[in-house]
């Protein structure tokens, strides 16, 4: 546990690092002005919000749950922050605070349901995917789209710091250093592991897993309104289908970085390097002058190679007799 | 590992000098200043829209001729967000002009006052953008064309004499309340002879203009034209005279070539209006170019577009001239 960049996790890492420059010596032969410093933060500028959700899903899978109302929660979030401003008159900063607030809680009823009525994450967050995305096109009557933030507010998501750094960024840094810290090198974040690979034994370990579980996704629920805040502030607009789709690619993230989707497997720096991955895969591509379309067969096509990539050295190394397996303590990995 | 780190992160410096090198050597054009060489990228609202697609036909043809290279992209589904990241991507790629369909002021402004900031000449088509964030607006049609036209296809019709009726999408909306002004404005100075026996809202529904078509001709049986001036009341209209069986009753309107192609080709409605699609999109390209060389500046009156000829400049606007009129001979030809 202390050195995360070991075992299976390492070579995870490995093959998906050998993408990632793969990735960047193409592209900087390709595409027109990818190589620049410029571009670097351009692609993390735009990555942000579903990058916060990512993160923040991070933790969830390690429980061996799921968030699909993320993204439903962002566009929920997006019309609480623009209904509040435009109509009730708040001060964007206190709209914010209130989405973020409302994104805390929208997490809160997910977390209640599936830690105290024991349900599914899977079905629960299937069911508040379609609530939250359904309360905001009825807030909106789906039309309407608030528009015309005073560009103090604007600036979170539109400015820049010292004319380079886009002003979300440093947001988004935080936010990656803290989580990697609470799951990384908190017991709360080894009682997640735990409670990943067996919730029973962690129930009888005494570990606190129905509230950390609905920690977990309040947490996530947060995420989801502090990628709202961001999201609104970029674009300048907040409407109904804001964040649509969010919650795959968040999900795709996490996967990529190397965690498993049953629970117990998984890291927050996995998380950002499959973020780069799926990032300057979208970048490269439309700096290439290629149409947008390619981004969605070349991430599925990178999903694949990385995971078969992974699954071949994994053989390769159990046929090597010498070695002793450091997988020992993986969980069955579901494979066909 | 930590091999790998150094080796991917020695590879983005590497092509970040790469970069820096080459860029300093063309520095400052963006994308070579002779026109041969001009990359123009240019957004349609949605890319699956068959409207759109047609509007591409033209816009190739423009870019063929000037010997410019186009990008051509944007959502597969009408999305602000994704215009706003295609937009700033170009941004960061370095293009030599800009022209976007607008689906959201409030969301694509400021991206596009971005790149207004970066030097690049933009002009809108299709839909504009705040005024100030765009150099030109190319407009497909202006509501005094769009009233004669319709006025004029009515008279060329019914004769000198005759009564007509209205459908509009409601008796509120600005701009069918400003074309309604136009066709009575026109019908007052060319066509005393013809008057208006009745005006019915559709609610923008075919259903509702099926419904109201089949009232009027009821409740004015001395009416020989329904005018269907919002574009779901063309077919509805022409619905209602087929089935009312009524052979002596006429439909013209406001409507896209394949909702009435059929009506078109049993006479029942002898002309439906719009613009030529493909040339709005080779009017673009001529006017984003003609930007990007400075031959197209602020406080133009004329303006010269390639087989187009020569076009009307009003303020800040490039007008494409008189709608045009699809019939029974030339409606085969489109297909949107």
């Amino acid at each position: 546990m202390r050195t995360p960049l070991s075992g299976e996790t390492g070579r995870h890492e490995l093959v998906l690092m050998a993408f990632l420059a793969a990735e960047l010596l193409l592209f900087s032969f390709t595409g027109r002005r990818f190589a620049t410093a410029e571009n670097g933060f351009e692609i993390l500028r735009v990555s942000v919000e579903f990058g916060l959700l990512a993160l923040v899903m991070t933790p969830v899978i390690l429980t061996g749950g799921i968030d699909l109302s993320a993204g439903s929660l962002l566009g929920l979030c997006a019309i609480v922050l623009g209904k509040l401003w435009r109509d009730a008159g708040l001060d964007p900063g206190w709209a914010s605070a209130l989405a973020l607030a409302a994104g805390a809680a929208g997490g809160l009823l997910n977390g209640v349901l599936i830690a105290r009525l024991k349900l599914p994450p899977l079905i629960v967050t299937l069911g508040s995917f379609s609530l939250f995305r359904g309360l905001a096109e009825a807030i909106t009557q789906g039309v309407d789209n608030f528009t015309g933030f005073p560009d103090s507010f604007l600036l979170l998501g539109q400015g820049y710091i010292l004319g380079a750094i886009p002003a979300q960024v440093p947001i988004f840094l935080a936010v990656a250093a803290g989580l990697w810290l609470l799951v990384h090198r908190t017991p709360f974040g080894r009682s997640l592991r735990a409670l990943g690979y067996s919730p029973e034994g962690a129930r009888f370990a005494g570990l606190p897993v129905g509230r950390n579980l609905i920690l977990v996704y309040v947490l996530s629920g947060a995420g989801a309104g502090l990628a709202a805040i961001i999201y609104v502030a970029h674009l300048g607009q907040a409407k109904a289908d804001a964040g649509t789709g969010y919650e795959l690619l968040a999900i795709t993230a996490v996967v990529l970085g190397g965690a498993s989707i049953f629970g117990g497997k998984g890291s927050v720096h996995g998380t950002l390097l499959g973020l780069a991955a799926l990032a300057v895969l979208k970048n490269g591509i439309a700096l290439s002058d290629r149409p947008s379309e390619w981004v969605g067969m070349a991430t599925g096509a990178l999903l694949l190679a990385v995971l078969s990539g992974e699954a071949m050295l994994k053989k390769m190394s159990a046929r090597v007799p010498r070695s002793p397996t450091r997988d020992s303590t993986s969980m069955p990995s579901g494979s066909p | 590992m930590r091999m790998l780190c150094a080796g991917v992160f020695l590879l983005w410096i590497c092509g970040c000098s790469r970069e820096s090198a080459t860029s300093k050597k063309t520095a400052p054009s963006d994308g070579g200043s002779a026109s041969g060489s001009m990359t123009l990228a240019m957004m349609p609202k949605s890319k699956g829209n068959a409207y759109f697609i047609s509007c591409r036909k033209g816009a190739e043809e423009a870019a063929q001729e000037l010997g410019v290279k186009l990008l051509w992209d944007g959502p597969t589904e009408p999305d602000p967000a994704k215009q706003n990241e295609v937009v700033e991507t170009w941004i960061t790629r370095g293009v030599d002009a800009l022209a976007v369909a607008v689906e959201n002021r409030g969301g694509l402004s400021t991206a596009l006052r971005k790149a207004k900031a970066r030097g690049i000449p933009i002009v809108t088509w299709d839909s504009d953008a705040d005024p100030d964030s765009r150099l030109f607006l190319v407009n497909q049609a202006t509501p005094q064309g769009i009233g004669q036209t319709l006025m004029d296809e009515a008279a060329r019709i019914l004769g000198s004499q005759g009564e007509f009726a209205i459908i509009t999408a409601s008796l509120t909306a600005a701009n069918m309340n400003e074309w309604r002004r136009e066709i009575e404005a026109h019908r007052q100075a060319r066509y005393p002879g013809i008057k208006m026996a009745a005006l019915r809202p559709c609610d923008d529904l075919k259903d509702k203009a099926f419904a109201e078509a089949t009232a009027i001709l009821n409740a004015h049986p001395q009416v020989k034209l329904l005018m269907a001036i919002c574009s779901p009341a063309v077919p509805g209209a022409s619905e209602a005279v087929k089935q009312s069986g009524r052979q002596d009753v006429k439909v013209v309107g406001l409507g896209l070539p394949n909702d009435n192609k059929r009506y078109v080709k049993e006479g029942i409605t002898p002309a439906v209006i719009l613009w030529n699609t493909a040339d709005l999109g080779y009017l673009s390209v001529y006017a984003a170019i003609a930007a990007a060389k400075g031959s197209l500046k602020a406080g133009a009156t004329r303006f010269q577009a390639g087989r187009l000829g020569e076009l009307e400049v009003r303020g800040d606007q490039i007008l494409l001239g008189k709608p045009f009129v699809f019939t029974r001979e030339n409606i085969d030809q489109f297909d949107f």
